[in-house]
């Protein structure tokens, strides 16, 4: 099959004064259509940036991203404005990122606004509508403000936004977290259904593992702007290869009592180290109980070590 | 078990404009010594209003109690006055709160601030805090206490900061720490090194945990008992492993199945509970969980039941434990 998307040596780097920060340095992957790819890592591993960069809301330092054939990164703005709408977001922070003066009508209609995707003013309030039940809202909410709405039902009107122009690939930028166990399950079920509908293909960005490996086909484990690990999900986290994927599995407390008094745990030292000037070698190694020398001075290539499974170790024949 | 803390008949309320919110409503439990009790919940169910209750943290006004004690060591912490409350906070009860960036203060050194207590309840001398706020780094295991008492928390990093909030609260060997949330802010491979350190104290220092959160993955981690709270009530309570392998109340069940575990299939289906909790402006007449729940029959809408006793530490309070309900064994919840 042919990737939707194809990422090649994608970094992301800013200049903070004291030195380069380096959050996403050479990630390399590919999305195909129709499949959900799970990004996870700690805080500050760059997992965030790289959704950003890859639909362009940051600039990128260097790397190429071919979204059907053409690189993105070589678009001029008006050729980026047409890429936009197969292009959506779905952010974390649903009382954040809706616009408390705007309407439930206006927020929904907005995209549709800037693309002209409307015959009529009967056509645009015709779309809002039905793009409103497509997330579980209805009519009677569309002169609503944000404020009047749950955070579940807020990420539901985000929805609605991403989904107004038939994008083809939507990044969501963990679209859960902020979200309570009950309504987080809600929004899980219908991002499935959505993409079970329009064939749509998602970036899940979290770090909430046992949900990723849930709703994703495919996951990448990101650590101090490297891709550590990709694989299948079930294979991911069935043989972990890399030391950090088997350490950040094995902290994930399971809810059941009995497994968990049973489990080995790996413990890491430390917390993860500044991505500013971060120094040659594997970006891993101060954490890790098997390093050696070579991990010291050479950073690992991130190559295909068992069959659709890559890795970044030296460790990992 | 001796109990270290008991809640009688708890009720909280807040005034607003609007009328009154009612945050907890009657609620009963006990924490015995050297245990560790869970409270689980979805947010706005509850559990940080009791917890602010036994500490007393609660802005009054809004806030007020309209009915209920909390024994602690057998005297009523409700009936104590504001100096006497000082002398408990801090020292016997302390509490670890839930966003470690916010709750240290930023102008303030890392080990003026875990000695300032005892410096003022016990006159310590300026060489002998210090000293005290090593011994407390130590404790909770960060890296060059020598160092660090001398930083300010910008210095430090997430779950560094989360471990001075430790030794905060146990630098007076306190009986009974509440931790509210006390991992969330925190990733899981700094969760398991708090969560783990948690456990080596208490068993150091013989102390009872009240453990506040929502993951239910740290609960089945550290508690010896589990308390499921909803809309301000109890709805369930039982030891950990009968929470989790036997639950009876279909919020319980449903509240177990909505989150994925790293241990299922891809394929089963993930459980979500339609709806939201309801309002505590207007508490519901009848069964809290009515309009979430599959198995709402007639009585449920108008009545609350009682508690039921499964055996001496299991407790839910559903109609369905009545005899006359009909068995839902096998429909799907």
């Amino acid at each position: 099959m042919e990737p939707l998307i194809s990422a090649r040596n994608i970094k992301k780097h800013f200049d903070v004064g004291e030195g380069i920060l380096k959050a996403v340095d050479g990630l390399s992957f590919d999305i195909y259509p129709g499949e959900t790819f799970g990004l996870v890592g700690e805080s500050g591993c760059g997992k965030s940036t790289a959704g950003r960069t890859i639909i362009r809301l940051y600039d990128p330092t260097d790397g190429e991203l071919f979204f059907n054939g053409k690189n993105v990164y070589d678009l001029s703005r008006r050729e980026m404005q047409e890429v936009r709408k197969d292009f959506q977001m779905i952010f974390q922070d649903p009382y954040a990122s809706l616009n408390p003066r705007m309407t439930v009508e206006e927020l929904v209609s907005e995209p549709l606004d800037i693309h002209h995707a409307y015959k009529n003013h009967k056509d645009r309030k015709d779309k809002v509508i039905e793009l409103l039940e497509l997330v579980g809202l209805n009519e009677e909410h569309a002169m609503r403000f944000p404020h009047e709405f749950s955070g579940g039902q807020r990420q539901r009107i985000g929805i609605a936004r991403a989904l107004a122009l038939n994008p083809k690939f939507i990044v969501a930028d963990e679209p859960i977290s902020a979200l309570d166990v009950s309504i987080q399950a809600q929004v899980v079920n219908l991002l499935k259904d959505l993409q079970d509908q329009f064939g749509l293909t998602y970036m899940f960005i979290a770090h909430d593992l046992s949900m990723v490996r849930y709703i994703s086909d495919r996951v990448g484990v990101m650590y101090l702007g490297h891709m550590m690990e990709l694989a299948p999900s079930e294979e991911l986290y069935e043989n972990p290869l890399h030391p950090y994927t088997k350490a950040l599995l094995s902290a994930i407390p399971i809810p059941d009592p009995e497994i968990q008094r049973s489990r080995k745990r790996i413990m890491l030292e430390g917390d993860v180290p500044s991505p500013i000037n971060p120094k040659p070698g594997c970006r891993f190694v101060d954490r890790c109980a098997q390093a050696t020398d070579i991990c010291r001075k050479e950073t690992p290539v991130f190559e295909e070590k068992r069959p659709n499974h890559f890795a970044a170790c030296h460790n990992v024949k | 078990m001796e109990k270290l803390l008991e809640v009688k008949n708890l009720s909280v309320s807040f005034k607003t404009f609007f009328g009154e919110v009612e945050a907890v409503r009657n609620i009963n439990f006990h924490v015995g010594k050297s245990e560790t009790v869970a409270i689980v919940g979805e947010s706005g169910c509850g559990k940080s209003v009791t917890a602010n209750s036994i500490m007393q943290l609660l802005p009054m006004p809004p806030a007020f109690f309209k009915s209920g004690e909390i024994i602690f060591n057998g005297e009523n912490l409700l009936k104590k006055t504001n100096k006497e409350m000082q002398s408990i906070r801090g020292n016997e009860i302390s509490m670890v709160f839930q966003d470690p960036m916010t709750s240290l203060n930023p102008t303030m050194k890392i080990g003026k601030q875990i000695v300032e207590g005892l410096v003022k309840h016990r006159k310590l001398s300026s060489s002998e805090a210090k000293e005290k706020a090593i011994e407390m780094l130590n404790l909770v295991a960060v890296p060059q206490p020598e160092k660090r008492v001398n930083q300010y928390p910008h210095e430090f990093s997430g779950g560094m900061r989360q471990r001075v909030m430790i030794a905060l609260a146990m630098v007076s060997n306190p009986r009974l720490l509440i931790a509210d949330e006390p991992t969330t802010a925190l990733d899981v491979t700094v969760q398991a090194q708090i969560l783990e350190l948690m456990k080596e104290i208490q068993k150091k220092l013989d102390m009872s945990i009240i453990l506040i959160t929502h993951d239910l993955g740290v609960v089945a981690e550290m508690s010896d008992r589990v308390i499921v709270m909803y809309a301000g009530q109890i709805l369930e309570e039982g030891t950990s492993d009968e929470i989790f392998t036997d639950p009876k109340h279909p919020y319980t069940k449903k509240l177990l199945s909505s989150v994925p575990r790293l241990d299922m299939s891809r394929n089963e289906p993930l459980f979500s509970i339609e709806g939201t909790p309801p309002d505590l402006y207007i508490p519901p007449k009848g069964c809290s969980f009515y309009d979430r729940c599959d198995n709402a029959m007639k009585i449920c809408k108008d009545n609350m039941p009682d508690f039921d006793r499964h055996n001496n530490t299991h407790r839910s309070r559903c109609w369905l434990n009545h005899s006359m309900a009909q068995s839902t064994e096998g429909s799907e919840v």
